[in-house]
């Protein structure tokens, strides 16, 4: 499968799924497809259908957005 | 119909208000009779403030435990020289009543935790995000699900920013799960990065009018709001870029297992988190 991975601010990826390697396991999680585009699921949230998936979880859509999370704003706003 | 009690000065303050058929004189008391909690004196709430504050958003609390520094200047632009080493919520304030008498503000010098959160966001009607950190997001973003209040998002970093806005109308989404329900702010990103794994402005650097656009907007979410006009940003977030100077919005869901927002959820009170790296749920 051909997968469209559209990092929202960045470059979009075509990526074919079979080529992506895995972890051990069988089919190729998002974790994977983010390792191979070179992002940290730390960084992102991958959705599909708007919906954000688990990343440890194999993909099963040619169409993925990814989010990337920022956090900038006012220093020692609290918390 | 609300009470109209605006006096010739407002009328003539607030006239450019007045006069939209979308606002009017109704629309400009429900300004003055709403309050707003803006969480960071910063680089975003410095902008959201004086927006706020010339609409004449009637009560405005300002949390923030931290002092101008004069690396501030460049962008948290309600404070100014003379202010390096002044509490920022001392500066903010003194900004808004000189701009506008007919504000309430309330500056609270602190840090928003878990054991203060309802003490300060329930006395609101709206919170404005405009921290920088990700254990003040998760908090606030939990006890605004738990108790329906609306609060409106923020983030920048370098020439990129990001706005929502989050009604948390539970029973809306409730009704209709299945269908197109508004995602809080754990839908889209579920849990906090560790420490460390996503720069900050300070270490990245920003640029200086970044956050008066994405502050100005902000405010101007918080304004629809109170005023229940236009369409806010619930379940879609918009993305800026600076650099390009572009704008796109991508449309986000609720996430049916979400921890807090879903209809099973498994945070059922702030004290069920540890805000603090990942912001997960506590193992005790």
């Amino acid at each position: 499968m051909r997968v469209t991975v559209d990092v929202k601010g960045e470059d979009t990826h075509e990526i074919d799924l079979e080529s992506v390697p895995t972890d051990g396991d069988a089919e190729p999680t998002y974790q994977d497809l983010l390792c191979e585009i070179e992002l940290s699921p730390h960084e992102v949230s991958v959705l599909v259908d708007g919906r954000p998936v688990p990343e440890d979880q194999p993909v099963d859509s040619a169409e993925l957005t990814v989010l990337r999370l920022i956090k900038g704003g006012s220093p020692s706003a609290g918390g | 119909m609300s009470d109209l009690r605006l006096d010739a000065t407002q009328l003539d303050r607030y006239s450019r208000h007045v006069i939209m058929d979308e606002i009017g004189p109704e629309g400009q008391q429900r300004l003055l009779d709403a309050s707003v909690l803006v969480v960071g004196a910063g680089g975003l709430g410095s902008p959201a403030i004086q927006y706020l504050a010339a609409a004449g958003v009637g009560r405005l609390g300002i949390v923030d435990d931290d002092v101008v520094e004069r690396s501030n200047l460049q962008r948290q632009i309600v404070h100014g020289d003379d202010d390096v080493g002044r509490p920022k919520v001392e500066s903010a304030a003194d900004y808004v009543t000189a701009l506008n008498p007919d504000i309430d503000v309330e500056p609270h010098e602190t840090r928003i935790t878990a054991a203060n959160v309802a003490d300060l966001v329930d006395e609101y009607d709206v919170v404005l995000d405009a921290s920088d950190n990700f254990a003040t997001r998760y908090l606030l973003n939990d006890h605004c699900v738990l108790t329906g209040t609306a609060l409106s998002h923020g983030a920048i970093y370098r020439f990129e920013g990001q706005v929502t806005f989050f009604t948390n109308e539970r029973s809306s989404k409730a009704a209709d799960e299945d269908a197109d329900a508004p995602p809080c702010y754990r839908c889209i990103f579920p849990e906090a990065p560790e420490p460390g794994t996503v720069p900050d402005c300070a270490t990245t650097g920003v640029l200086g009018v970044l956050p008066g656009t994405v502050g100005c907007i902000q405010a101007t979410e918080v304004v629809k709001y109170i005023l229940g006009k236009g369409e806010v940003l619930e379940g879609r977030l918009l993305m800026y870029d600076a650099m390009d100077m572009t704008f796109e919005t991508v449309d986000v869901l609720a996430n049916p297992s979400c921890p807090v927002c879903s209809d099973d959820p498994e945070i059922e009170s702030v004290e069920d988190v540890a805000y603090e790296g990942s912001c997960q749920i506590s193992a005790d």
